[in-house]
């Protein structure tokens, strides 16, 4: 996406533990939690990096 | 189209705020459905699992050992340069008096809204909320795999800190960076910590909020950190400043981890707004976790109780109206609000202290008895001693 930089959540277990702190967190709503996998929606995303803030183990990387 | 079923009242959640309500609605006679995206509910905890007690009988909730690990005496206050201040448990805030199992503690709530008649729906997750005009008729969900409607004049988000119900809803929930903490707990063996108190570390161990110890005997503790993500600069600092912690303190860096949880805590000043045409929002979806303490479990469940009494009244009157959810909105501000904003005010002013600010308050609190702690108890005394501290507090002397 023209502009806006790259967002990975690590969400396959690696990193991730599900705890959901960033889905609570975005102001946008646009994060969504499984029971077993966590995504976001590109297009809603302005990578405002509160979801990085929020993930307690650093799931959360923008760059 | 998705087939459809009805009932009176629909919760969305079965924490406790959510069996609460669902509890107290059915015993009011309505017909309460609950349904929980998980497939246990309680599970997995996500909580520092210590709670006060008082407040207990208010709601109907009997102590029971099936949930209790143990009773604390009090709570302690480590101060940056590690000087305790003692709190009795009476004193102290609604953290502090049992040390639970918060899974068995969820499902006994469930059991108890089962026993009153309450429908639950495991694995069923809401998708969206069914509306009619601005009316709010119920939820389309899905259980299973298979998507359908539940329709019911009286819908409540009981869907926790990461709440989608609220937003679907239109009712503001969004939260200043400041008003919310990122928070990690370990749950730890063959650590030594002091089975008659919670414990809690201030400063910068933990910017704009603490390290807990809930000591679960037998060598067992939860040992946890919050942090306000306004004072987090980088990813993953929840982790860091609490394994820092750790590092320091050798009662618990010899333990071994068992378990790790994580999620956000709101501490954040009362919602203006918690219902709407058809929905209200009780416990942490509406943003009822005490910013102080960062406990929620009391405030949920209190507020849980109205919400259920208003709901089947709503559906007895058939008023499900934002009107008439007044009832509700103005009961648990009666009842919470007060406390709610005086803590967020202190929490506000805390955040910012310095450490030598820090251990200036507990060093004058020491040297003090206190009748009732209450913030301003606590302001009160350390203005006796240390004016130059309180001068930033005093809107709330």
């Amino acid at each position: 996406m023209p502009g806006k930089k790259d967002l990975h959540i690590e969400s396959s277990g690696q990193l991730c533990i599900y705890c959901g702190a960033c889905v609570g967190m975005c102001p946008l709503n646009c994060i969504y939690l499984d029971e077993t996998r966590i995504t976001f929606d590109e297009r809603i995303c302005t990578r405002c990096e509160i979801c990085v803030k929020a993930c307690p183990v650093a799931a959360i990387e923008i760059g | 189209m998705p087939s459809t079923i009805t009932t009176d009242v629909l919760v969305i959640g079965a924490g406790p705020a959510g069996s609460m309500t669902a509890k107290w609605a059915a015993m009011k006679g309505a017909r309460v459905l609950m349904i929980e995206k998980r497939q246990e509910i309680g599970s997995p905890v996500r909580c520092g699992e210590g709670m006060s007690k008082s407040w207990l009988p208010e709601v109907g909730i009997r102590p029971s050992s099936r949930w209790i690990n143990l009773e604390v005496e009090g709570a302690r206050i480590f101060s940056p340069r590690e000087q305790a201040y003692v709190i009795n448990e009476k004193h102290a805030g609604n953290e502090v008096g049992y040390v639970v199992e918060r899974d068995a503690f969820d499902k006994q709530l469930a059991i108890d809204a089962g026993n009153a008649g309450v429908d639950v729906k495991l694995k069923t997750a809401a998708l969206s909320l069914l509306k009619e005009g601005r009316q709010v008729v119920g939820a389309r969900v899905k259980e299973y795999g298979e998507t359908y409607d539940i329709r019911a004049p009286v819908t409540i988000g009981a869907d926790g800190f990461e709440s989608q119900v609220g937003r679907w809803a239109g009712i503001p929930t969004n939260l200043a960076l400041r008003d919310m903490d990122s928070c990690l707990q370990y749950r730890m063996t063959n650590v030594d910590s002091d089975v008659r108190y919670c414990d809690f570390y201030l400063g910068k161990v933990a910017p704009g909020g603490y390290v807990w110890i809930f000591p679960k005997g037998d060598g067992l503790a939860n040992v946890g950190i919050g942090v306000q993500c306004s004072q987090i600069k980088g990813p993953g600092e929840a982790r860091k400043y609490l394994d820092a912690w750790i590092a320091n303190h050798p009662a618990y860096s010899k333990g071994k981890k068992i378990d790790m949880v994580g999620g956000g805590v709101s501490i954040s000043p009362p919602l203006k707004q918690t219902v709407a045409d058809g929905i209200m929002l009780v416990g942490d979806a509406a943003r009822m976790i005490d910013p102080l303490t960062g406990g929620g479990i009391a405030n949920g469940c209190i507020a849980g109780k109205i919400c259920g009494e208003v709901a089947a009244e709503a559906v007895e009157l058939r008023t499900p109206t934002k009107e008439f959810f007044q009832k509700y909105e103005k009961g648990w501000r009666a009842r919470l609000e007060e406390k709610l904003y005086r803590n967020w005010i202190a929490k506000e002013k805390l955040c910012s202290l310095p450490d030598e600010v820090f251990d200036k308050v507990i060093e004058a609190l020491q040297s003090i008895k206190l009748e009732k702690l209450s913030v301003h108890n606590i302001l009160k005394a350390v203005n006796q001693t240390h004016p130059e501290v309180t001068r930033e507090f005093a809107e709330l002397l």
